[in-house]
């Protein structure tokens, strides 16, 4: 599952950042408490949060995340659409509530393992 | 799928340091690599009380709009503040003046022709917010107001460039000598790289920027992933902390052959039982913060668990002072 895959899946729009990695998606870290999200260990995590604020994107930049999906259409800043261009973190926005996203990328995670 | 998704994107935000620094008239870039940080020192540090006009040109209410107008030519003002009994109630602009003589009304009150919905400032506010109020209002002077809502000061443009330039040419100085001095001062050192970042309390829209920059120079100085990932997960923590905890510091980050030491030094208000703070959960942040995504207690103790060595000194009402180093490994090979 790629972040185009997760645009798709979440009904969502790619706001900034590159979409088009073809790396996978590994594991999905749902939080919006960012000192948790600092102690993730993996670097292919994508980042779904309500958290819309820079914070959430320069996080992400720390701990190498794929990208950042901010759910229930939560307004974004033009400053955290800067930060996500430029640190280049591909940046979601996805009308999906957290429990709703979490669903759709459990499902899609099963059907990849299904092949 | 329902029809197509459109996101909100919020107009209209606040002007940032960064942007403060880069439509300043400076050419601070010319004054070397740790101007911007002696500037945003400058910003928090200074209040508007201190560069403001305590000497107050006023009329009353009633008097004139043609009395305003003598007095803004006598003591060649732009705008006169009209107050009673220390009590601020609008202001009169060259504008208005103008207006008065065209149309006839300049023998009329100044009450009944002043702009009285007012943006004004606080004597203890940081110049920080001066500078965005410049930024983010047309107006060329604000009135000044003490914490009891009386007038005690005009602050403009003017009386803020003139207080940083005579500040700056002060600490260019300083820093002169101490550079001449200090080799590891040089970041172009072979042996050694050392940078370092401000970081001002509560200014969450910057907060984290170092520990993004830190990450990018380790990254380009090639240094193991997982190396340079811990190093930038202790910077984000400690920077977070000295914006949300203390009074204003700053982050150092110093490279040598074998480590990568990270140091925060904030000015106070210290800790006065480390070992409780260095616990998980444990936080004296508001719901402010929290609702920003931190205050939640891991900030020490993350800081502690990606270290390789961990030192924590603080002085209540002083400082707190925290060091972290890491050991530089061989980059694995795959990443070679």
């Amino acid at each position: 599952m790629t972040i185009a895959d997760v645009v798709k899946i979440l009904d969502g729009k790619l706001m900034a950042g590159d979409g088009t990695s073809p790396r996978a998606v590994g594991a999905v870290v749902a939080n919006d408490l960012m000192s948790d999200v600092l102690l993730n260990d993996s670097d292919d995590i994508l980042l779904l949060t309500s958290l819309a604020s820079d914070q959430a994107i320069r996080t992400a930049h720390i701990v190498g995340a794929m990208g950042v999906v901010v759910h229930n259409a939560k307004p974004l800043s033009e400053t955290m659409l800067k930060v996500a261009a430029d640190l280049g973190v591909p940046l979601v926005s996805s009308p999906l509530s957290k429990y709703d996203a979490c669903v759709r990328l459990h499902d899609a995670f099963l059907a990849e393992e299904r092949g | 799928m329902a029809g197509e998704y459109t996101p909100t994107i919020l107009q209209g935000q606040q002007t940032s340091d960064d942007e403060i620094l880069a439509n300043m008239p400076l050419d601070t870039k010319a004054l070397g690599g740790d101007s911007s940080v002696i500037i945003m020192e400058l910003l928090q540090r200074f209040k508007v009380r201190d560069v403001m006009k305590r000497q107050i040109i006023s009329v009353a209410r009633n008097a004139s709009l043609r009395e305003a107008q003598r007095l803004m030519r006598e003591n060649r003002i732009s705008g006169l503040p009209v107050c009673e009994d220390g009590r601020l109630y609008g202001i009169v602009s060259v504008n208005d003046i103008i207006n008065a003589l065209d149309n006839g009304w300049i023998e009329d009150t100044c009450e009944s022709h002043m702009a009285s919905n007012l943006v004004v400032l606080e004597a203890g506010m940081p110049l920080s917010f001066a500078l965005r109020y410049f930024n983010n209002y047309t107006y060329g002077r604000f009135p000044v107001l003490d914490a009891d809502r009386k007038l005690v000061g005009i602050i403009s443009q003017r009386d803020v460039m003139r207080a940083l330039l005579y500040e700056l040419s002060v600490e260019i100085r300083k820093l002169e000598r101490k550079t001449s001095n200090n080799v590891l001062e040089h970041a172009t050192n072979e042996r050694y790289f050392r940078r370092e970042w401000a970081v001002v309390h509560n200014d969450l829209s910057r907060a984290g920027h170092a520990a993004n920059d830190i990450k990018g120079i380790l990254r380009e100085r090639k240094v193991d992933r997982s190396v340079a990932r811990r190093v930038a997960v202790a910077a984000y923590e400690l920077e977070i902390n000295i914006c949300i905890h203390s009074h204003g510091g700053v982050l150092v980050m110093l490279i040598s052959d074998d480590t990568v030491t990270i140091t925060a030094k904030d000015r106070g208000p210290g800790i006065s039982d480390i070992e409780w703070a260095c616990r998980d959960g444990t936080s004296t942040a508001n719901d402010w913060i929290r609702s920003m995504g931190f205050g939640a207690g891991m900030g020490l103790s993350n800081s502690k668990r990606v270290s390789d060595a961990f030192d924590i000194q603080s002085e209540v009402g002083k400082f707190t002072k925290v060091t972290c180093t890491f050991n530089l490994t061989k980059p694995a090979a795959s990443e070679q």
